[in-house]
């Protein structure tokens, strides 16, 4: 297919979504089945699409799309441009074969739900999805900041969606203040920007920008990673994600931790790499000290969690962290490690919350001193829990291992020692945390037998296989992954001097960017036997002492109200712009 | 005169911050968020001004200006007053959803005090 046809198919793995949200109430009155199968329908073609793109894309192509035929004039982009490059098609095509897969779950566990109910699930599961994939796609930081809104807005909607659970409206509460106030700072970080260069393509942004950032641009950038790191759940932007994926059903928290944190993820990145550049501002050295923060505090955190819910989303803290991490060592190792690292998040973390979520429909319970014996009367579900927990772990061949390594040797080959040595402990935290609840919840011997409730459906069993294979598929082919999928978003986002003149141009190529990666290196099969063994040690041992101080410390400042996570957010939010305008 | 505007910006930018960190009757973090958000309007407003300069309708010029002075020049930023009435749609939407909640927790725990209303720590 001729570029100009890729390209002016560009606007529709969004739009098809949005038709799709808009027809869901409207078929749910006929049958409530029937809007999530319609809705199913629109998120396969929307993956179509970006895949009928993909070829061109991976081989290095960017494709741009000028919505409303507004051309760039005299290099000034007047209308919003959408542009596909291969690390926003790589997210979106994520955000679209994962939505796919939800639903097919959400059809099989929510398919009795009344058709007002599964009308308005179906339409806000949509445009959260064509969000993100309209975030992953754009060029624009309006555009941009209007995404974000959508995604925020349906997110409001599902994470209040068992609106009978007070748990969930307090939990809608706490993301309705803290997201709203992200996206005064995605406001007026945008406004910002705009008021100095008069430009809001990306591309004649980063022409005005990149290495002469003066202070007003350091605030600008401040704020809108502020606002966009509450979306990813960096910490201290991340009061309201684990309140909200306590109260959420299944496929919702897979939704908001595999995708939804991708948004944010993406944004900072886009911004970082292909806008402000790297050079001029201390903006990586930003970037792993919210890494590094996220992710210990996400693992201390999970491992103190007693509901099973609760404990995953703290390990997305964790996870997200680890992506930021491998994005800030700024080399190409490190890069393609994060977004390597990102697309397995996806897959793994929805897969877990997927495992609880058949866990919750079959006996009811979330917490794990009441849950234990799984493994005999759920093999499914604790076989797609372990496999979760082993790629988060780093355990070879899953798809973590792969990611982790990558991360690894980027830090390694800056000699970013103290960084290192903090991301291992994140892992073995992590790790140990998973093994927990693996042990409380799957292998621990049960006395007494559940007092069952649902059954478990094939459309949920499917689901947890398809997201299985993947991380299998993804650990396995790791260096072929890598080569076509990883290297090329890897070289988007560090030559985004070609990402900028492909905008303006319409279209344009990449250099190819070779990530070296040893599958079998000795190392660091070493290091994760290693940290396997750690944090086994450390699972057995956290379940024999009383809690300790730090833990306790952390615990006791996650109190739970609505103005504290907003003044940590604030506090976040200062000292973010303090550090890039200052440091 | 347009720094009034900024200092003003500023001023309901704490008032309403204040409110949110402060107070824990969840209307009045909801009204604080409505400050802060009017002070995002009114700072971008400003920003879009420039000394001297017209509304940005291109019309009818007004009196003392030909309509070439308007195209060449000395109109305000159109785009950031677009930016305003993008937020100011969703502003509204938002705010219809937060009280909405805000109406479903009173019925629920029978009480508006954030700090009752934290089952979910730690």
């Amino acid at each position: 297919m001729t570029i100009a046809a890729l390209s002016s198919l560009l606007p529709l793995p969004v739009a098809i979504p949005l038709a799709g949200a808009v027809t869901a109430p409207l078929l749910a009155r006929a049958s409530s089945r029937l809007a999530v199968i319609v809705s199913l329908l629109a998120m396969a073609g929307s993956a179509a699409i970006l895949l009928i793109e993909a070829p061109a894309v991976f081989g290095g192509r960017v494709i741009a799309q000028y919505l409303g035929n507004w051309r760039p004039a005299g290099g000034h982009v007047l209308g919003v441009t959408f542009a596909a490059d291969p690390f926003g098609l790589l997210v979106a095509l994520a955000a679209a074969l994962i939505g796919a897969i939800l639903l097919l779950y959400t059809l099989s566990e929510l398919g009795g739900l009344g058709h007002r109910e599964l009308g308005g699930y179906a339409c806000l599961f949509q445009l959260l999805i064509a969000a993100v994939i309209g975030a992953a796609l754009t060029a624009d930081l309006f555009n941009l900041f209007v995404w974000f809104e959508v995604a925020a807005l349906s997110s409001y909607g599902l994470a209040g969606f068992f609106l009978e659970r007070p748990i969930a409206l307090e939990a809608a509460f706490k993301v309705l203040v803290l997201t709203t106030l992200a996206s005064f700072s995605v406001f007026v970080g945008a406004g910002l920007e705009y008021a100095r260069h008069g430009a809001l393509s990306f591309a004649q942004l980063h022409h005005a920008l990149a290495g002469h950032a003066g202070p007003a641009d350091a605030i600008a950038l401040g704020l809108l990673i502020a606002g966009f790191a509450t979306k990813a759940g960096l910490a201290p932007f991340h009061g309201w994600l684990a309140d909200v994926h306590t109260a959420a059903p299944g496929p919702v928290n897979a939704l908001f931790s595999a995708l939804m944190d991708a948004l944010g993820v993406v944004a900072i990145v886009r911004l970082v790499f292909q806008v402000y550049g790297v050079h001029g501002l201390p903006v990586l050295g930003l970037l792993m000290a919210l890494g590094l923060g996220s992710a210990l505090l996400g693992g201390i955190m999970a491992l103190a969690q007693d509901d099973l819910k609760r404990l995953l989303a703290y390990d997305t803290i964790s996870q997200v962290g680890i992506v930021v991490i491998g994005f800030a060592t700024g080399n190409s190792a490190g890069v393609a490690g994060g977004v390597y690292h990102l697309v397995n998040h996806a897959a793994f973390k929805a897969l877990l919350f997927l495992a609880a979520g058949a866990v919750l429909h079959r006996t009811g319970r979330t917490r794990l001193s009441e849950l234990g014996g799984l493994a005999r009367r759920m093999p499914v579900a604790t076989a797609a829990f372990v496999l979760g927990a082993l790629s988060i772990a780093g355990i070879p061949p899953l798809n973590g291992y792969v990611s982790l390594s990558l991360i690894h040797s980027g830090l390694q080959q800056d000699h970013e020692t103290i960084p290192y040595v903090l991301t291992l402990a994140a892992q073995v935290i992590t790790a140990a945390a998973l093994g927990r609840a693996a042990w409380l919840g799957f292998f621990r011997p049960r006395r007494g037998e559940y007092e069952w409730q649902e059954r478990v459906r094939p459309g949920m069993l499917t689901a947890l296989v398809s997201l299985g294979a993947g991380c299998i598929a993804f650990g396995a082919f790791g260096p072929e992954v890598l080569r076509r999928l990883m290297a090329p978003a890897a070289a988007g986002l560090l030559h985004p001097g070609r990402y900028a003149s492909a905008v303006l141009a319409g279209s344009g190529r990449l250099p190819a960017l070779a990530v070296p990666f040893d599958y079998g290196s000795p190392a660091e099969l070493i290091s994760v036997g290693l940290s396997v063994l750690v944090a086994a040690a450390l699972a057995w041992l956290y379940l024999r002492i009383r809690e300790p101080l730090p833990v306790r410390v952390l615990r006791a400042a996650h109190t739970g109200s609505a103005n504290d996570y907003a003044g940590y957010a604030i506090a976040g939010t200062l000292l973010v712009i303090a550090a890039l305008r200052f440091a | 005169m347009i720094l009034v505007n900024y200092l003003a910006a500023a001023a309901l930018l704490s008032i309403g911050l204040y409110a949110v960190l402060t107070r824990r009757n969840m209307i009045k973090m909801v009204m604080g968020l409505s400050l802060m958000e009017a002070a995002t309007y009114l700072f971008m407003i400003s920003l879009a001004y420039r000394s001297g300069s017209t509304a940005p309708v291109l019309l009818s010029p007004p009196p003392g200006q030909t309509e070439h002075s308007l195209v060449h020049g000395n109109v305000a930023d159109p785009v950031l007053q677009n930016f305003c009435l993008t937020a100011v749609v969703i502003g509204v939407a938002v705010t219809a959803v937060f009280l909405s909640v805000v109406v479903r927790i009173a019925q629920h725990y029978r009480t508006l005090d954030s700090d009752r209303v934290r089952e979910l720590r730690g």
